[in-house]
This record gives C-alpha cells, sequence and structure tokens, in this order.
C-alpha cells in the first residue's frame, strides 16, 4: 500500500533540511563521527522512520532533529530557520514551539499527574487555556478517564500515551519519537502507533526512530542509517497499519476465559 | 513563562519533599531563632540593668576614697581613707546651686544575731538621707531621722531578706525586736520596702542600715566614710557638681597638683556606669548575635547541601523539562526560588520561635525583653540572602545540565 511518497508531495512546504551534517565525539585521542556528513530533507505531513542498528547513529541524529543536541559542524534548517547556531535560549523555545518529543522511557515527570504532566511544556511556553488543552490532547490519545493518575498509576502504553499526549498539546510542527513502542508489549506498541499513524492523517509529521522494522513499516518512508551515513531512503511500500492489524481477530485482547 | 508558574514548581518539589524540607529549615530556623533570641534578651538584660542603675536613684554621683588612675578605687576594707563626714557635710554646703543631698555612708560585714538565729549580711551606715538617695522606700515601722544620727541611736532599718532570716517573716512584729550587732544591742525601728536583686545581681533587701555616727562609733570603730552619694539638682547640673567637687575636695584635702593624678578620691557618674554597661551590654549582644550568625551560617551550608543532592537527584527530571522547552533560565529559577523558600520559611518558624522563647524568657526572668523587631526583619533578610547566596551553585549546576546527558541518567 502506497500513498503519499515524498516524491509524489513535492509541493509540501520544507520541515526538515539537513545539510552536511557531521557529530564529532572525542574519545580520547580517538575521533568518533556519531554523524558522518548527513543531509536528509523532510516535507511537512510526512511519515519518516529513521532505522539503523544500535550505534549507527540514529539516536544521535533524533537528537539533533529534536533540538537537544547541536551539530559539530553542517546545516540544519527547522521550518527554514537556522538551529545549528542558536543559543540555548532560542534552542529551548525551539523545542518547546515545534518539537513534540516522544522517549522510549516516557519521561514523565512521576510526581506529576497526567493532566499535570501534558501541560508542563505550555507552561514553559506561556500558552494560554493549558488545562483545557491539555484535556483536550489526553481525549486524542484516548485517556480522558486517566487524567488525575500519577505515572505510577499507569501501564507502560498508558503512560506512553500521556507523553504522546504531552507532545501534541503544544501543537508542535514535527512530533519525533525515539522508540516509543520500545518499552511495550506487542500489543499496547501498536496501539501506540495507531496514534501516531492517526495524528500523521491529521496532518502532523512524524519522525519515528526504531531498530525494529515492523515498526518501522508503520511510517510511509525509510531512512536506513549505518556508521553515521544515510545507507538508503525510500518509500515503504507494504506499509502496516494499526488499525487493521489490532482489528483481526487473532490480535484480539482476549477478554473472555482462553479457549483451549 | 510567568515567575509564578516557576514558584509553584518550586513550591511543588518541596512538598513532595516534605520531611527533607523541614529538615534542611531546621537549620535556619535554629539559626534565626537564636540570633533573634540572642538580640532580644541582650537587649532586655541592657534594658533591666540601665533600669536598675536608674533605681539606685536618680543624677547620682559616688565618690569613693582612693584614685582609680592610679589603683583600683574600691568602698570597703582595705581602700584609702581619705574621705569624712565633714567632705559631705561640705559638698552639700558649699556645691547647694547643683547638689540637693548628700549622703555619706559606710560599709561593713556584720553578723547580726535574733535570739538563736544570727544573719551575715551588709551593715550600711548612712545619714537619713539614705532612703531618698537610694530610691529605698519604707515598708513599716519608720526610717532613719536626724536625731538619731546626733543621738549616735541604737536603731536599724532592715531590709525584708534579713527580716525573714532573722524574725521569720516580714510583718509588722519584727517592728521594735531587738537585735544584736557585733554584741551590741539595737532596736528594729523599721523595715525597708522591698527592691529585689540589683543589676549585678545583689540583693538589695539583704541590708541593716543604722545612722552613720552610730555605725562608725559604735560598730565599725573608723573615723572614714566608705564613700558619699551626692544627689545632683538636674541632670544637666551633673557635670557642673562633678566638677564643683573636685575643686573643693582637692582644697579640702590640701592635694597638689599634678592633677588628676594626684587626686585621692574619684567621683563616678551614673551616667559613665550606664555608658559602661550598655557598651558591654553592647558587646555581649553583638557576641551573641555572631555566635548565631555562625549557626545560621551552617543552616545556609545546609541549604546548599540539599540543594546540590536535589539536582543530583532530579537529573531525569531537568533533562526532561529541558527536552520540553525550559530554558537554563528557568531551571535556574527553579532551583533558586527552592532554597530561597526553605531559608525563608525557615526564617519565618526561626521569627515564631525566636519571638516565643524571647517572650517566654521575659516573662520567666523579669526582665523587660521585647522581641527584636529589628533583628526579626534582619533574620529574615540574612536567610533569604542565604538562601540566594547559597541556591546559586546549586541552581547553576542544574540549569548548565545538557538536556541528553541529563536524560541519560537514571
Amino acid at each position: 500500500m502506497i500513498t503519499d511518497l515524498p516524491a509524489e508531495r513535492p509541493n509540501a512546504p520544507l520541515l526538515i533540511e539537513l545539510t552536511d551534517i557531521y557529530k564529532i565525539y572525542k574519545m580520547g585521542d580517538e575521533e568518533v563521527r556519531a554523524l558522518d556528513g548527513v543531509s536528509l530533507q523532510v516535507r511537512t505531513g510526512e511519515f519518516v522512520a529513521i532505522m539503523g542498528p544500535s550505534g549507527s547513529g540514529k539516536s544521535t541524529l533524533m537528537h539533533l532533529l529534536g533540538c537537544l543536541d547541536a551539530p559539530t559542524r553542517g546545516s540544519y534548517r527547522l521550518n527554514g530557520q537556522e538551529i545549528a547556531k542558536m543559543e540555548d535560549k532560542e534552542l529551548a523555545a525551539v523545542r518547546n514551539r515545534f518539537i513534540g518529543f516522544v522517549f522510549q522511557s516516557y519521561n514523565l515527570l512521576p510526581s506529576f499527574s497526567a493532566l499535570d504532566n501534558v501541560e508542563l511544556p505550555m507552561i514553559y511556553g506561556g500558552v494560554r487555556n493549558r488545562r483545557k488543552k491539555a484535556q483536550i490532547a489526553l481525549e486524542r490519545v484516548g485517556l480522558s478517564n486517566r487524567m488525575d493518575h500519577k505515572p505510577t498509576e499507569l501501564s507502560g502504553g498508558q503512560q506512553q500515551r500521556v507523553a504522546i499526549a504531552r507532545a501534541i498539546a503544544t501543537e508542535p510542527s514535527v512530533l519525533m519519537g525515539d522508540e516509543p513502542t520500545g518499552n511495550v508489549a506487542t500489543h499496547q506498541g501498536e496501539e501506540i502507533m495507531q496514534i501516531f499513524q492517526e495524528l500523521n492523517d491529521q496532518g502532523i509529521s512524524v519522525v519515528l526512530v526504531t531498530h525494529e522494522p515492523d515498526i518501522a513499516r508503520h511510517a510511509r518512508r525509510l531512512v536506513q542509517v549505518q556508521d553515521g551515513k544515510i545507507l538508503a531512503d525510500q518509500p515503504i511500500s507494504e506499509r502496516i497499519l494499526a488499525s487493521e492489524w489490532l482489528a483481526r481477530p487473532e490480535n484480539a485482547v482476549s477478554t473472555g476465559p482462553l479457549q483451549l | 513563562m510567568s515567575p509564578l508558574d516557576n514558584f509553584r514548581f518550586s513550591l511543588r518539589a518541596l512538598a513532595d519533599n516534605k520531611m527533607r524540607a523541614s529538615l534542611t529549615m531546621l537549620g535556619i530556623i535554629i539559626g534565626v531563632a537564636a540570633v533573634v533570641i540572642a538580640v532580644s534578651v541582650g537587649q532586655g538584660a541592657s534594658a533591666n540593668i540601665t533600669n536598675s542603675i536608674s533605681q539606685l536613684g536618680s543624677n547620682l554621683l559616688t565618690v569613693i576614697p582612693g584614685n582609680s588612675r592610679v589603683g583600683p578605687g574600691q568602698a570597703g576594707a582595705g581602700a584609702p581613707q581619705t574621705l569624712v563626714p565633714s567632705d559631705a557635710d561640705a559638698i552639700l554646703e558649699r556645691c547647694a546651686a547643683t547638689v540637693s543631698n548628700v549622703c555619706p555612708q559606710v560599709r561593713g560585714s556584720i553578723i547580726a544575731k535574733s535570739g538563736s538565729k544570727t544573719w551575715r549580711t551588709t551593715l550600711t551606715g548612712a545619714t537619713p538621707a539614705f532612703a531618698a538617695v537610694n530610691n529605698y522606700t519604707l515598708g513599716r515601722g519608720r526610717l532613719l531621722k536626724e536625731n538619731d544620727e546626733t543621738a549616735r541611736s541604737r536603731v536599724v532599718c532592715i531590709g525584708v531578706t534579713v527580716a525573714k532570716n532573722l524574725f521569720g517573716g516580714a510583718d509588722a512584729h519584727c517592728i521594735g525586736q531587738e537585735i544584736s550587732i557585733n554584741r551590741v544591742r539595737f532596736q528594729v525601728v523599721g523595715l525597708l520596702g522591698s527592691k529585689g536583686a540589683s543589676a549585678f545581681g545583689q540583693d538589695q533587701d539583704d541590708v541593716v542600715v543604722m545612722p552613720l555616727s552610730t555605725a562608725m562609733n559604735r560598730v565599725l570603730n573608723q573615723r572614714n566614710v566608705s564613700f558619699i552619694s551626692v544627689q545632683c539638682r538636674a541632670e544637666n547640673k551633673i557635670a557642673l557638681a562633678q566638677e564643683q567637687i573636685i575643686s573643693l575636695l582637692r582644697h579640702r584635702h590640701h592635694l597638689q597638683p599634678p592633677f588628676p593624678l594626684d587626686d585621692d578620691f574619684t567621683i563616678i557618674s551614673q551616667t559613665q556606669i550606664l555608658g559602661v554597661i550598655q557598651t558591654i551590654g553592647g558587646v555581649v549582644t553583638l557576641l551573641l548575635a555572631g555566635i548565631a550568625a555562625i549557626s545560621l551560617t551552617v543552616g545556609g551550608v545546609g541549604i546548599m547541601n540539599i540543594m546540590l543532592v536535589s539536582v543530583t537527584e532530579r537529573t531525569r527530571e531537568i533533562g526532561i523539562r529541558k527536552a520540553l522547552g525550559a530554558t537554563e533560565s528557568n531551571i535556574r529559577w527553579q532551583f533558586l526560588i527552592e532554597s530561597v523558600l526553605l531559608s525563608l520559611f525557615g526564617g519565618i518558624g526561626g521569627i515564631a520561635i525566636g519571638f516565643g522563647i524571647s517572650i517566654l524568657a521575659g516573662r520567666l526572668s523579669g526582665w523587660p525583653i521585647a522581641p527584636s523587631v529589628m533583628s526579626a526583619v534582619l533574620a529574615v533578610g540574612v536567610s533569604a540572602s542565604i538562601g540566594i547566596f547559597f541556591g546559586f551553585w546549586p541552581a547553576g549546576k542544574a540549569a548548565r545540565l545538557h538536556p541528553i546527558e541529563a536524560l541519560r541518567r537514571e
């Protein structure tokens, strides 16, 4: 199933534009090139999966894309703005306004309720009506009945959905997931991917980092990274739709007694 | 983000760690309470001493034998014997414009007996001006009169403490009783009103007072007086009176210059004593406050310590906040406000406890201790500054954390 290949929507505005990006760490005398001249373009509305084995540089790439780290050299333009040379204050504002980050380990504040966690980035952004917006975001991920629960009172899948609500509440330009299904069971992972797909269908751009091919296949475009370089960049031909996967009877969560 | 939001974050972080927060505050609470108590009690004690000295009699000068610049001026055994009763008469006569009253006095240690009871006390031989000059009131009976003086009468007035120890009570039945002092029999004619302890802790009711002539000739057998109390007409005449007395006594004692090196007497004025005592009181208060300030500083270091631990412990939280868009200054303020709140709450708690203890100490000691508002304001100011000062480093440490590294920390 092939839809909206990047080549097929050349008119969408450029969201991300990486040009010749290097990230070099110094380990003693040795230079480690985590990113070795990466160039990449992502247009608004795309769903890109970045895949690669561990140590390939995909996490470093994700941190750069998420403005959590700065490249050693090269240019990164997000929404036409040059990011690579920004000061802390500007970077924080970019993270807050344009990027919604979903981490593998959820990264919720343990003493905050779901609602408080979702509100947090909006507090830093000085957003008005944030309580209402946080409620709407939690409703969008299907957690309207869990708003006052603390993270410890939620399952892993539910915590990740709170994290997604937190990421989308600020209406970012791009939603970034760093192995968002890495800590949850398959079924819950599929539910999370369903939310990502729904959000993408609604027009939100998504960039996903994963090492699992089955998760990557939920995206529309696959970028493969190895040794700090882009190995391949291609549209996904057989895309998995989480809603279809979840609808299959063999994948249903058993509600009655086990049939033997 | 608004400062109020950061304030809420800080409050919340403290509320999440109530036990730790209150223990950290305890350092500041104790420090501030110590400052408040030290200053309040110090000021109260000073005021108390000042009061007591004023009670000794107003506008009072004391002429003692000996030269305090050469050796210590002493009023007692072994002191130079240079003052005589006629010096006192001369002062009253020649300095009448400035001096309203004089009271030459002798002091001696005696054992008083009544029946089987004995009591070691201080004998004061004094002219009838004694009560007026020393602010003694009459409890019962009568005070000493001029004709007791001329007749060298064997009569005494006693203080409440002496009455209790010799007669078992400070009642009317003491009057007319006989006591013997150094084997001489005396009749108790008056009971002095109670004055309590002096500024120096002496029991001012532990006294036996008799006519000066009686004491000098019948009991102590001495020709010199221990000191002369001089009451001036007004406060602004004290300095003049002092000068007049000095020149009068130099003349009467046939003293030769150089002065004041060769004076054989010393004049102590109440203002001098007050000045010295207030200086001492100020130094003591400062010393106490200084020690208290050290404990306040220790409390501040405690805050810094806890804030550093807190930053390390909440590294991940800092990473999350930064990833979500918190700037360095957002994080810095959050931690700074947290440490300022810790010290401010500690300060307020310390003031409450300090005031409480000061008031209680005032009640128990009977001193005029008023909780020092100035010290409270100062203590709160200092504790807030401590919060900023000792919070700055940990807050900066938190603010500078790299988001990726912070998130990686478990």
